[in-house]
């Protein structure tokens, strides 16, 4: 416990004495935190507003035009039953016909020079959010496709494509953003745990000969890192979320019908970030501190 | 309690230990003395393990030094006082702080750290100093505080590198008296010095270094 303190005391007098090189790190270390943060809520945004759009995304099935009821009313039973189809929606042939009409208005008499109804009748499938990408739509498709009665299966294939392009760039960006900032985190506590390191040289020599181990030595120093890391990091959440919500509200009283797009970060990031500056923080000191012979 | 057989030590190009050995016994008083660059430095660093011997047989106690493993020195350490040259004290660190250090590494309890302190502190008559800051001594109190930090883990040997070097002859005095009364609690002293004023008349053995081992060993 009186071991503990000392560490604790050791590394909270040299924080107060280093004043001026810990301030700069934790402001380095929140800039960096804040730009992610920042991305993040761009891309959480960005994310939640593909996903609204997404949600009406649906399969047409279209049927055989000797499809039977009962073979219909199977079909029907069949997609309610599959657990990657949401909502399934019916429309016969002779319903469709009716649209059509309802829609030409006045022009519907073009319709009655087909002897028979050539539109056949149709399924929209409406699937989960997990296969709203590429290959699993295509994938559902070619499944259904294969199913008796059914003639043809379309889906809007290059929309959805486009979609999932933006997403994965959207991605890459924020873990190449992420990469980069956590290195930066990194190096930036690094070169300053360095720095205390060997100013405090003499120090750490005198603490060995008199017994100390690598541990009592370095753990001060880890402790600060660890300190360091965690108020830039705490710094970032406040600002970020002060920010956010600042900013969210002046959007909302200029276009009050965004308020349903605009999804604020979910409160554990803002808890993770301290954690994530702490951990990469400590890191870079204990690369600091470990590479350092004395 | 010490044993040097056949030591060796070399510093890049320059030989500074060659076939040195000497004996010590528990509860002595010694000192090693000779010409400026003759070695006793080193040795006494070799015995603190601060240097690694190249060569030869070196032990204190139970701890044969030439085959202690790095991660062991500390332990070893923390049973040995040393009273550098340089006094190495820590100018961010009140006395009692410097002093209380040495047990903190020995991760003791707060009371027990207090006790032993002020109690050792008492001894080397610098308890009134306890919250200055080593800057603001003299050399003689600042050589105090060296050793009683060196002295306050109550240490089985104490090797003492020139302890009176910088100081006048009233401090040298005290500061040998306090070496003789640590001596006489049971904790071997070993000294390096080239003063022969130290040892002259002081009825210890005394080790000569000369061409880069122990030649000679007198009674002072």
């Amino acid at each position: 416990m009186n071991t503990l303190r000392y560490y604790f005391g050791t590394a909270f007098k040299s924080i107060w004495m280093e004043k001026w090189i810990n301030l700069l790190t934790i402001l380095s270390i929140c800039i960096g935190l804040s730009i992610l943060c920042s991305f993040l809520l761009i891309t959480f945004n960005i994310d939640s507003f593909m996903k609204r759009w997404t949600g009406n995304f649906g399969l047409v099935v279209y049927l055989d035009d000797n499809i039977t009821y009962e073979e219909t009313l199977n079909l029907e039973t069949q997609f309610n039953k599959d657990r990657d189809i949401l909502r399934v929606d019916y429309t016969s042939n002779v319903e469709a016909m009716d649209e059509i009409r309802i829609s030409l208005g006045e022009n519907a008499v073009i319709m009655d020079d087909f002897k028979e109804n050539p539109l056949p009748s149709i399924f929209e499938l409406q699937l989960v959010g997990e296969l709203l990408n590429q290959k699993a739509a295509r994938q559902k498709a070619e499944s259904i496709k294969n199913i008796s009665g059914v003639s043809d299966v379309q889906y809007g294939e290059k929309w959805l494509a486009s979609l999932n392009t933006i997403s994965d760039t959207m991605k890459m960006v924020a873990v190449f953003f992420a990469t980069a900032i956590f290195i930066s985190t990194i190096f930036t506590t690094y070169n300053t745990i360095k720095i205390f390191f060997y100013r405090r040289k003499e120090e750490i020599i005198t603490l060995k000969l008199l017994g100390a181990t690598n541990g009592f030595a370095r753990l001060p120093f880890l402790i600060e890192g660890l300190f360091v890391g965690m108020v830039g990091g705490t710094l970032s959440s406040a600002l970020v979320f002060t920010f956010s919500s600042l900013t969210s509200t002046r959007i909302v009283e200029f276009m009050p019908s965004l308020s349903v797009v605009l999804s604020p970060l979910p409160v554990q990031v803002y808890l993770i970030i301290p954690v994530i500056g702490a951990s990469m923080s400590l890191l870079g000191s204990l690369i600091a501190v470990g590479k350092i012979r004395y | 309690m010490i044993k040097l057989s056949k030591v060796e030590k070399t510093y890049e190009d320059a030989v500074v230990l060659k076939n040195c050995s000497m004996v010590m016994d528990r509860g002595e008083f010694a000192f090693i003395t000779g010409p400026s660059g003759a070695g006793k430095s080193t040795l006494l660093k070799l015995l603190y393990c601060s240097e690694q011997v190249d060569n030869g047989h070196i032990s204190v106690d139970e701890w044969i030094l030439n085959k202690l493993k790095k991660r062991t020195v500390p332990y070893f350490r923390r049973n040995i006082g040393v009273v550098f040259q340089d006094f190495k004290l820590l100018f961010n660190k009140s006395v009692f702080e410097n002093v209380a250090l040495t047990l903190r590494i020995h991760r003791m309890g707060a009371k027990e750290i207090m006790e032993r302190v002020k109690s050792i502190l008492k001894e080397v008559k610098l308890l009134h100093k306890s919250d200055i800051f080593p800057q603001y001594l003299s050399g003689g109190e600042q050589q105090r505080v060296v050793i009683a930090r060196a002295m306050v883990s109550q240490p089985m040997l104490l090797l003492a590198d020139e302890p009176t070097g910088n100081l006048d002859s009233d401090n040298a005095r005290t500061i040998m008296r306090l070496f003789r009364e640590i001596n006489t609690k049971g904790t071997t002293v070993l000294i390096a010095t080239h003063n022969e004023d130290l040892y002259y008349g002081s009825g210890r053995r005394v080790f000569f270094l000369n061409n880069n081992r122990i030649d000679k060993e007198i009674v002072g």
